[in-house]
């Protein structure tokens, strides 16, 4: 018989696979940012994006060792420092893109919530709690205009008063001062991936969400 | 296993096994799409609750009343207003509903959807999360559903599927069948041939079985035609084409040992006087002319009635025998015309005596020569005073007992239905003297206390009487019995005409069912005449007996064998062949060639080969040379033990 040795050649590469995801599959789970991961998916983008990504990495590696406030500032001005204002519409030829932090630092470009994002993650790979985070679709004044926008809020206890990190005002500053501002809903990635979460992490199914859909592009990208 | 059953067992797993993945697969695809389905509901709900509840700034009472609305318009486990430390603020649940489907199912596929989890806020505030899950139970019942018409759907596929396949073995298993029947059939010693069948595997083999049993075919055929020639040459007179004086006599001898013939025969001599001078007054062909006219004469008989014999004693002598009574005057007369006719025209020197004897068939053979003989030179005494042809008739046996046919009739019935009558047992040994069976001739005791009588004696009223298959059944019954007793192999005569009684096979089989052990241990004797007048009537006997394991052979079985045409489809266990062949094998060498030439021919179709009517020690050494299974007869009988 032929086969015997295909198929058996077969059911050993199978049981290699199968034993290295059980030796993999709980690290990926309990895989958090991995710098490693984030290059290597930097590096697949380009070396443009790699130098940025490798400055990203450092300075996360430089906020970890830093208390929480120094670390809002630092990666606050990182970004709105090294992106440029500009609507999805002219960076991606669609009216709506949510961007994942290498992807923004690829165009060095993004607009309200890519600056959001960026941040969000490279905070949260830095090592702030998810439940200190939140995203924030708030209404925004500008020169006598109303726009929508969305910022990060930053919640040092449950219940206080956050602080507010966005691109329109570079300095970090409680909501209190954020006049301009009127917050309208928040959402963060608490319970988005409860339960079932490795299951559903490569189904097609759930990624019906803009949210979900970019959690699961910067979870590949190593930053969750 | 045999193999039509493997492969239905594997054509029955092959479609239970796509039938149990394909409900089983179906399963559990359709139970990660309802788990996937029903978390994100969940977040989608909770996540536009949330969006709901962040607008109301932080007003507790407004907030739980929306929970309470959302939860009691949706069909949900819970919905939760949880605090910033996890705190419950607020809940509204419910019991799970059970559903439709049964326990057994929920608990086999289980559907367990992650719970929606949202933030709330009040302005800059956060106030906590919203979790919310919905109830998994119709999805179960849809799952339920679905599953149940998807089994019902793939057993109405898997009966068709089945329904096909088991045509498709039928067309398979018939041609299987037959050529399977042709090898057993091969193997029990019947050649027959089969019709091809269209699968091209079955049909190689069956080409090649075919094949070979046409060869085997072709084989007998040609050692039949030998054996004919040789026959011709050892048994006949060159000249004359009758039996020679030794073949007559051994033919006369069986004749008169033989059970079934008629109890008084006739026996007629014919001399064509003065051969010497016969041959100096005509031409040496001129002689063959008159002899061949006197056996042209003569030969009439034999071809019209079976059993007559006609042999040419030496010279001008030859010998009519007549198997049955009150002929033989008429026959000598008519045969006397006949010559008186056509002789006179090779001349006036031709002169005939006829000398015809009746007698009782018990009588020895040397008194049947020696009384017609007796009338033969009484006739040539005749002759000379008177000349020409001359016929003298001795035709008082003394032993016609004219009795009606319905006294023999009743007397028969009565024996058979009262069981008076017994078997006597001659046996059949191998060369070694061990017995291989019995030879039982049934007698029957017509009158009550009268002396038991041989088949000679009753045999032709009970043919006439159309009783035979009555006694034959008697017989065998009383063979079972016996064999069931000693356990040795018995063997019972069956008459031709009971052959041909449709009645006798179901009641001889339904006899052997009752005795099936002892029914193994039977064999059953058919007359030479049954392969060659009712050859159809003898497969049928093989095909309904094989089965209970009786062994079927051919009694006085003799040239008249190598006439049978199909001789190899016929399914015989063994053959005895006739005294007829076998008397003086040891004086004659041609004679034994005949013998030894029937034993190949026989073996070759896997037949035992028995001889009858052994007289004397010298013929059964020359029968054992020509390397017979087994011998009877009169020798055998006294020299066993």
């Amino acid at each position: 018989m032929p086969t015997y040795p295909v198929s058996l050649a077969r059911a050993y590469r199978l049981s290699r696979w199968w034993l290295a995801s059980l030796v993999i599959a709980p690290v990926l789970a309990l895989a958090a940012y991995d710098a490693s991961r984030v290059l290597e998916a930097a590096a697949e983008r380009g070396p443009r994006v790699v130098e940025q990504a490798q400055a990203l990495v450092q300075q996360i590696d430089r906020s970890s060792a830093q208390d929480e406030l120094l670390r809002l500032r630092d990666m606050n001005d990182f970004f709105n420092r090294r992106l440029t204002f500009r609507e999805d519409i002219v960076t991606w030829g669609m009216p709506d893109y949510w961007a994942s932090p290498l992807e923004s630092l690829d165009k060095r470009a993004g607009d309200c919530e890519d600056y959001a994002i960026a941040k969000y993650f490279s905070l949260v790979a830095s090592g702030v709690p998810t439940a200190k985070l939140r995203m924030v679709y708030v209404r925004a004044r500008l020169q006598g205009q109303s726009l929508a926008h969305m910022v990060l809020a930053y919640y040092s206890q449950p219940g206080v008063e956050p602080l507010i990190l966005d691109n329109l005002r570079s300095e970090v500053l409680p909501a209190s001062q954020r006049t301009d501002l009127t917050p309208v809903f928040s959402f963060n990635t608490e319970g988005l991936w409860q339960g079932t979460s490795q299951v559903t992490a490569g189904d097609p199914l759930a990624r019906l969400s803009l949210w979900r859909e970019l959690v699961a592009k910067v979870k590949g990208e190593g930053f969750l | 296993m045999s193999l039509m059953r493997q492969i239905s067992w594997l054509v029955l797993g092959v479609v239970l096994a796509s039938l149990v993945g394909a409900v089983g697969l179906s399963a559990l695809s359709a139970q990660q799409l309802m788990q996937t389905q029903l978390g994100l509901k969940n977040a989608d709900n909770a996540q536009s609750l949330a969006l709901a509840l962040s607008q109301q700034g932080g007003d507790r009472e407004l907030i739980r009343l929306l929970i309470s609305a959302q939860y009691d318009t949706g069909a949900y486990e819970f919905v939760r207003w949880r605090g910033i430390r996890g705190e419950t603020l607020f809940e509204r649940v419910g019991v799970a509903k059970s559903g439709q489907s049964p326990a057994w199912f929920r608990s086999l596929v289980p559907i367990e959807a992650s719970p929606g989890v949202a933030q709330l806020s009040s302005g800059w505030t956060a106030i906590g999360s919203v979790e919310l899950k919905s109830h998994s139970s119709y999805a179960h019942d849809a799952l339920w559903l679905a599953l149940r018409q998807l089994l019902a759907w793939l057993l109405g596929v898997g009966i068709v599927a089945a329904a096909i396949a088991w045509v498709g073995l039928q067309r398979i298993r018939r041609p299987l069948d037959a050529a399977v029947a042709q090898a057993e059939g091969v193997l029990a010693g019947s050649y027959g041939q089969v019709a091809e069948p269209k699968v091209p595997e079955l049909q190689r083999l069956t080409r090649a079985m075919n094949a070979m049993v046409q060869r085997v075919r072709d084989l007998f055929e040609a050692q039949a035609g030998q054996l004919l020639v040789l026959r011709e040459q050892v048994h006949h007179d060159p000249l004359t084409g009758v039996s020679t004086r030794q073949h007559f006599l051994a033919e006369l001898d069986a004749a008169l040992q033989r059970d079934d013939g008629p109890a008084v025969a006739g026996l007629v001599l014919v001399r064509l006087r003065d051969l010497g001078q016969l041959n100096s007054l005509l031409t040496r062909g001129g002689v063959d002319d008159v002899l061949l006219t006197i056996v042209t004469a003569l030969r009439a008989y034999p071809e019209s009635v079976s059993g007559c014999r006609v042999g040419r004693l030496n010279g001008g002598d030859f010998a009519l025998w007549l198997p049955a009574k009150g002929v033989a005057a008429e026959t000598a007369h008519a045969l006397s015309h006949a010559l008186r006719a056509s002789l006179p025209a090779f001349g006036p020197g031709v002169q005939v005596a006829l000398g015809a004897v009746e007698l009782p068939r018990e009588q020895p053979s040397s008194v049947w020569l020696g009384e017609a003989d007796a009338a033969l030179a009484r006739a040539e005494h005749l002759s000379e005073s008177r000349g020409g042809f001359v016929v003298e008739i001795v035709a008082d046996p003394g032993v016609g007992r004219e009795q009606g046919e319905a006294m023999w009739r009743g007397q028969l019935q009565e024996a058979v239905a009262k069981q008076r009558g017994r078997l006597v047992e001659y046996p059949v040994r191998d060369r070694s003297g061990r017995v291989l069976h019995l030879e039982c001739p049934l007698q029957l005791q017509l009158v009550e206390d009268g002396e038991p009588l041989s088949a000679t004696a009753w045999l032709p009223f009970a043919v006439r009487a159309r009783l035979t298959s009555a006694v034959d059944l008697f017989a065998v019954r009383l063979a079972l019995k016996a064999i069931t007793q000693d356990g040795q192999a018995r063997c019972i005569n069956v008459a031709p005409a009971s052959l041909s009684d449709t009645s006798f096979l179901p009641k001889l089989r339904e006899l052997l069912s009752q005795w099936p052990q002892a029914a193994r241990s039977l064999l059953l004797d058919l007359a030479e005449a049954a392969a060659t007048d009712h050859f159809d009537r003898l497969l049928e006997v093989g095909l309904q007996l094989r089965p209970l394991g009786v062994k079927l052979g051919l009694e006085h079985a003799g040239a008249g064998l190598a006439q049978v045409e199909r001789l190899y489809q016929a399914g015989l266990d063994y053959v005895k062949l006739d005294a007829s062949v076998l008397l003086g094998v040891a004086g004659e060498a041609g004679r034994a060639a005949f013998v030894r030439g029937m034993v190949i021919m026989l073996r070759s179709l896997a037949l035992k080969v028995y001889g009858e009517g052994v007289v004397d020690e010298m013929d059964a050494q020359a029968l054992w040379d020509c390397e017979l299974d087994g011998l009877t007869g009169p020798w055998v009988t006294a020299s066993g033990g």
